[in-house]
C-alpha cells in the first residue's frame, strides 16, 4: 500500500521511480509493446486481446466446419477419416463455444461493461487479468492435441514404448463437444496402476482438462464482472438505468457462476474415472452414464443462455441507436433476460427426452421448455417495436442486429418443436438438430457479436471499418448461413442422422447435402471477410468521430481510442440513455471533480496473474501427457499446482500498488456534446 | 488488497466481501452436485460396500460414528474461535486475532488428522476408490471437502505469518481475516450437511441401527 503514496501525477508511469513489490521484485511499467499486452490489467486492452483470441479460434473452428462439410459434400467420400472426422466436430463444436463464443462475449464485458457504467476499471484488475490468461492457456491446452494427433499421423512417436502400449490413438477430442459417458468414461475394473479400460483415447483427457481450465477463466470473470456492475456504478447510475448490454452480462455472470460448479463437478468425476479407477459413470461397477447427461446439460443448457443473452444485450443496444429511439419496453426487456436466465436451469432434460425419463418429468420438461419461448418472443416484440416508427439507418451493424433478430426466430421456432418431446424423439441425434441449434448460435449469437464488433469498433480503435465490405460480408454470411442450415431441415426430417461420417447414395441426401456445403464455403468467407476488413481497419482504418453513430450510452462521451483512466471526471447520472439526453436535450450528465490536481489512481501492471495462469498451463499439458503413458509427466502436474500457488501467493503479497495519472485540464474533460454531423 | 476496495460502493459492500459471497454461491452448486450424485447413489445401491473378505456390508458397518462425531465437533469449535478471531481483528487486536487464528489452524489440522485416519481405517476395512461407487462417491466428496479444509488451513497459515509483517491492520486487515472467516465458516456448514446427509441418515430406517435388518446382513 506504501507505494500509492501521493506523488505528483504523471503522464507515463516510467517518469516514476521503479515500484518494488515488499520482496523486491520489480512491477513491470511500460504502457507499450509486448511487455505492456502481457502484464496489462487495464480493461481496454483485456478486452482487446479477448477479441483477437476469440476471432483467431473463430476461424479455427470454421476451418474444422470447412473440413466437416467437405468430407458430406458428396456420398461415401473419403476426404478424412472417420477418426479424424469424429475429432473435427468434436473440436468444432468446442472451439466454437468455449474459445470462440464465450471469449468474443468476454471482450465485449470487458471493454464496455466499466464504461457503461462510469467507472475506470473492472473491480479487481489483475483478477480480470488472471482470467485472459487461464483461458488462452486453457485454449492452448485444449488445441495442443491437435499437434500431438499431427505427430501420431507422422509417426513421429513410432519408436516409444508409451505409444506402442496405447489402445487408441486418438489424441485430438473425438468424442463430441458433450463428450457423453459411458464413451469418455470407463468400462472394466481398474488394474494395478488404477487405470479401467477406456472407450477413447487421450484427447478425451486434453477436453477434460482443457474444458476445466476454461471454467476456472469464466468464474474468475464473472465474479468480477458481478461486482463490478453492482459496485462500481457513477452516481445517479441505479439498476434500472443500466445499459441493457451491461444487464444481459449480469445475468450472464450468474448464469456462469450457478452452471459451471455442475461441470466442474462431472469433469472431476470424469477425470476420477479416467485416472483413478473410480465408478462415478463405469457402467461395470454399477455406474449410471446418465449421470453424466443430467450434470451436463444442468450446465449445458444455461451454457445457452450464456452464449446468446450478451448478443440480445448487443442488439438491444444497436437497434435503438439506429432507430433514433428509446429501446421500447426497458423493464420488461430487463425483466425478460433475467426470467430467461432463471427458466434456463429448469430445462436440462430436453435435451435428455429420448433417455426414457418416464411421462411426468418429460411433460415437466416439455411444458418448461415452451414456457422459456414466451421471455424470448418477449424481447423480439420488445425489438420490433423499437424499430417501428423510428428513423431507421441501414449501417452494417443495423443490417447484422436486423438479421440477427430474423435468423434467431427461425431458431427459436425450431426450437419450440423440440420442446414437444414426441416430435423431439423424432428429431433427436437429426441434422434437423443441428439445423436448429446453428440458427440460434451462429444466426443468432455470431449476428448479434459481429454486429456488435462493427457498432464499437470505431470506439475501440478510433477507426471506422469500409462500410462496403462489411456489407459484402454481411450479405455473404446471411445468405450462406441459409444456404448451408436451412437445407438441413430437410435433411434431419428425412432421416440424415447428426455427426455421422459418410453416407450411402439412394437415401436423397445427395443434392441439398452438396448446396449445404457450396453455404459453408460461402458463409466461411463472408466471416473471413468481415474480419479481415476488421483487422484491416485496427491499423489502417480511416479516423473515426467521437461519436460517429449518435450513440446513447456513456461510452460514446469518451474520446476514441478511450485514454487510460477512462472518465477524467466521474460523470453523474440522471437518466437512462444519458449520453443521447444529454446531447439532445437538457444537459443529463454532471461531474465530479475527482480527477483533478491529483490525477486519477491508476493500480500498477503485474507479472503474476500471467505467472498463476502459467501454473494452469502446466497442469493442463502434464495431465493428459501423464495418461498418455510417458514417464515423470506427474511432476510437471505438481510443479504446476506449485507454480499457481506461487502465483497467488505472490499476487497477494505485492498488493494493487498504483501511480496517479494526469487528466486533461477540467475544461476540457466535463461531457460536452460533440458537433458530430448526426447531430 | 485493493486501494478501491477502500473506496466507497454503490452498494456499500466492500468489493472483497461481495465477491467471497459471490465465490460461495457457487461453491454451494459445487458441493450441492457432488452431494448430489452421492445421494442418487446410495438411493440405487442401498445395500453399501464390498469388504476386504468380499462380503457385501452395510455402511454404517464402517463407519466409526464416534471419531466422526468428535472430529465434527473440532470443526465446529474452530467456527467458534474463527468467530473471535474476526472479532478480534475488527478491534485491533491483533494478539487475540493470532491466538484465536493458531487454534483454527489447530483444530483444522486435527480435522484433517481424523480424515486422513478414516480414509487408511476404511481403505484396510476394503473401500477403495474402485471397487464400488460407494467408495468413488464418498472418497470424492468428503475428500473434496478436505481439500477445502487443507485450502483455509494454508490460507489462515499465511494470515497468521502476515500478521507480523504488521501490514495486517485497519480496515483492510479487518476485512482481509472476515473473508478468510467467511470462507471458513462456509466450508464448516458444508460439513455439517455432509456429516447429516452422508453418515447420519445411514442410521435410519429399517437398515438403521435401530432397524431390523442389522443382524441378518452382519456376517
Amino acid at each position: 500500500m506504501a507505494t500509492a503514496a501521493h506523488h505528483a501525477p504523471v503522464t507515463d508511469k516510467t517518469e516514476l521511480p521503479v515500484e518494488r513489490s515488499d520482496i523486491g521484485l520489480v512491477r513491470p511499467d511500460r504502457t507499450t509493446g509486448l511487455l505492456d499486452w502481457l502484464t496489462t490489467v487495464d480493461h481496454k486492452k483485456i478486452g482487446i486481446l479477448y477479441g483477437a483470441f476469440a476471432m483467431f479460434f473463430f476461424l479455427l473452428g470454421g476451418v474444422e466446419a470447412l473440413a466437416i462439410r467437405t468430407q458430406l459434400a458428396k456420398p461415401n467420400n473419403d476426404f478424412i477419416s472417420a477418426p479424424m472426422y469424429n475429432q473435427m466436430f468434436t473440436m468444432h463444436g468446442t472451439t466454437m463455444i468455449f474459445l470462440g463464443v464465450m471469449p468474443l462475449s468476454a471482450a465485449f464485458f470487458n471493454f464496455l461493461v466499466p464504461l457503461q457504467i462510469g467507472a475506470r476499471d473492472v473491480a479487481f484488475p489483475r483478477l480480470n487479468a488472471f482470467s485472459l490468461w487461464t483461458f488462452v492457456f486453457g485454449a492452448f491446452a485444449l488445441n495442443v492435441s491437435w499437434v500431438f494427433e499431427f505427430g501420431h499421423l507422422q509417426g513421429w512417436f513410432d519408436n516409444y514404448e508409451w505409444y506402442s502400449k496405447l489402445v487408441y490413438k486418438d489424441f485430438a477430442p473425438a468424442n463430441g463437444w458433450f463428450s457423453y459417458a459411458p464413451l469418455s468414461g470407463t468400462f472394466g475394473q481398474a488394474d494395478a496402476a488404477l487405470h479401467a479400460q477406456r472407450f477413447t483415447g487421450v484427447g478425451t483427457d486434453f477436453w477434460i482438462i482443457g474444458i476445466q481450465i476454461l471454467g476456472v477463466a469464466s468464474l474468475a470473470a464473472s465474479f468480477n464482472f458481478i461486482v463490478t456492475i453492482f459496485n462500481m456504478r457513477a452516481p445517479g447510475m441505479t439498476m434500472m438505468r443500466l445499459p441493457v448490454f451491461t444487464w444481459m452480462t449480469l445475468v450472464t455472470a450468474f448464469l456462469i457462476i450457478l452452471a459451471f460448479p455442475a461441470i466442474t463437478v462431472a469433469l472431476i468425476e470424469l477425470m476420477f474415472d479416467r485416472q483413478f479407477g473410480a465408478n462415478f459413470f463405469n457402467p461395470t461397477n454399477g455406474g449410471q452414464p446418465i449421470l453424466w447427461q443430467h450434470l451436463f446439460w444442468i450446465f449445458g443448457h444455461p451454457e445457452v443462455y450464456i452464449l446468446v443473452l450478451p448478443a440480445m444485450g448487443i442488439v438491444s443496444e444497436i437497434l435503438p441507436t439506429f432507430s433514433r429511439k428509446a429501446l421500447f419496453g426497458y423493464p420488461i426487456i430487463v425483466f425478460s433476460g433475467a426470467v430467461i436466465g432463471f427458466l434456463g436451469f429448469a430445462v436440462w432434460s430436453h435435451h435428455m427426452f429420448t433417455t426414457g425419463l418416464g411421462p411426468v418429468p418429460t411433460a415437466a420438461f416439455s411444458l418448461l421448455t415452451m414456457a422459456i419461448a414466451v421471455p424470448t418472443g418477449v424481447k423480439i416484440f420488445n425489438w420490433v417495436g423499437t424499430i417501428w416508427g423510428g428513423q431507421v439507418r441501414f449501417t452494417p451493424p443495423m443490417v447484422l442486429s436486423l438479421g440477427f433478430i430474423w435468423m434467431f426466430m427461425c431458431g427459436g421456432f425450431s426450437g419450440i418443436m423440440h420442446s414437444s418431446a414426441p416430435a423431439d424423439s423424432q428429431q433427436q441425434d437429426t441434422y434437423f438438430v443441428v439445423a436448429h441449434f446453428h440458427y440460434v448460435l451462429l444466426g443468432g449469437v455470431l449476428l448479434g457479436l459481429m454486429a456488435g464488433l462493427y457498432f464499437w469498433f470505431p470506439k475501440i480503435f478510433g477507426r471506422m471499418p469500409n462500410a462496403t465490405i462489411a456489407y459484402i460480408a454481411s450479405a455473404m454470411v446471411i445468405f450462406g448461413f441459409n444456404l448451408a442450415f436451412g437445407p438441413m431441415h430437410y435433411l434431419g426430417l428425412t432421416g440424415m442422422p447428426r455427426r455421422t461420417h459418410t453416407y450411402q447414395t439412394g437415401f436423397g441426401w445427395e443434392q441439398w447435402n452438396f448446396v449445404a456445403t457450396i453455404g459453408a464455403y460461402i458463409l466461411g468467407l463472408g466471416v473471413f471477410l468481415a474480419f479481415a476488413n476488421l483487422v484491416w481497419t485496427a491499423w489502417r482504418g480511416k479516423r473515426a468521430e467521437t461519436d460517429p453513430w449518435d450513440g446513447r450510452t456513456l461510452e460514446w462521451s469518451l474520446p476514441s481510442p478511450v485514454p487510460a483512466y477512462n472518465f477524467a471526471q466521474t460523470p453523474v447520472i440522471a437518466t437512462r440513455d444519458a449520453w443521447f439526453e444529454h446531447k439532445h436535450g437538457a444537459a443529463r450528465i454532471g461531474a465530479l471533480s475527482d480527477g483533478g490536481p491529483e490525477g486519477v489512481h491508476m493500480p500498477s501492471q503485474s507479472w503474476m496473474p500471467l505467472l498463476a495462469a502459467v501454473g494452469f498451463l502446466m497442469i493442463g499439458l502434464g495431465l493428459p501427457m501423464m495418461s498418455m503413458g510417458i514417464p515423470h509427466l506427474g511432476w510437471l502436474v505438481i510443479a504446476g499446482l506449485g507454480v499457481l500457488f506461487l502465483g497467488i501467493w505472490l499476487w497477494a503479497i505485492e498488493g494493487p500498488g498504483g501511480y496517479h495519472l494526469k487528466t486533461p485540464s477540467a475544461k476540457s474533460v466535463t461531457p460536452t456534446p460533440t458537433a458530430s454531423a448526426h447531430a | 488488497m485493493s486501494d478501491s476496495a477502500a473506496a466507497p460502493t454503490s452498494t456499500g459492500i466492500d468489493h472483497k466481501k461481495l465477491i467471497m459471497w459471490l465465490f460461495l454461491a457457487s461453491d454451494c452448486m459445487f458441493f450441492g452436485t457432488l452431494i448430489s450424485t452421492h445421494l442418487l447413489y446410495r438411493k440405487l445401491y442401498p445395500t453399501g460396500f464390498t469388504d476386504a473378505e468380499g462380503h457385501v456390508r452395510f455402511v454404517q458397518n464402517l463407519f466409526d460414528i464416534e471419531l466422526t462425531s468428535f472430529s465434527t465437533f473440532i470443526l465446529l469449535m474452530s467456527s467458534f474461535l474463527m468467530a473471535l478471531a474476526v472479532s478480534a481483528m475488527h478491534k485491533g487486536q491483533i494478539a487475540s486475532f493470532r491466538r484465536n487464528v493458531l487454534g483454527v489452524i489447530l483444530f483444522g489440522l486435527i480435522f484433517l488428522g481424523c480424515q486422513v485416519y478414516e480414509f487408511t481405517h476404511f481403505y484396510h476395512k476394503g473401500l477403495t476408490i474402485q471397487n464400488s461407487v460407494f467408495g468413488s462417491t464418498f472418497y470424492v466428496l468428503t475428500g473434496t471437502h478436505g481439500t477445502h479444509v487443507a485450502i483455509g488451513v494454508l490460507w489462515l497459515v499465511l494470515l497468521y505469518f502476515y500478521s507480523f509483517t504488521g501490514k495486517l491492520r485497519g480496515h483492510i486487515g479487518a476485512l482481509d481475516v472476515e473473508i478468510a472467516g467467511l470462507y471458513w465458516h462456509f466450508v464448516d456448514i458444508v460439513w455439517i450437511i455432509i456429516f447429516t446427509v452422508v453418515y447420519l441418515v445411514e442410521y435410519l430406517g429399517p437398515n438403521g441401527i435401530w432397524g431390523s435388518a442389522v443382524a441378518t446382513i452382519t456376517p
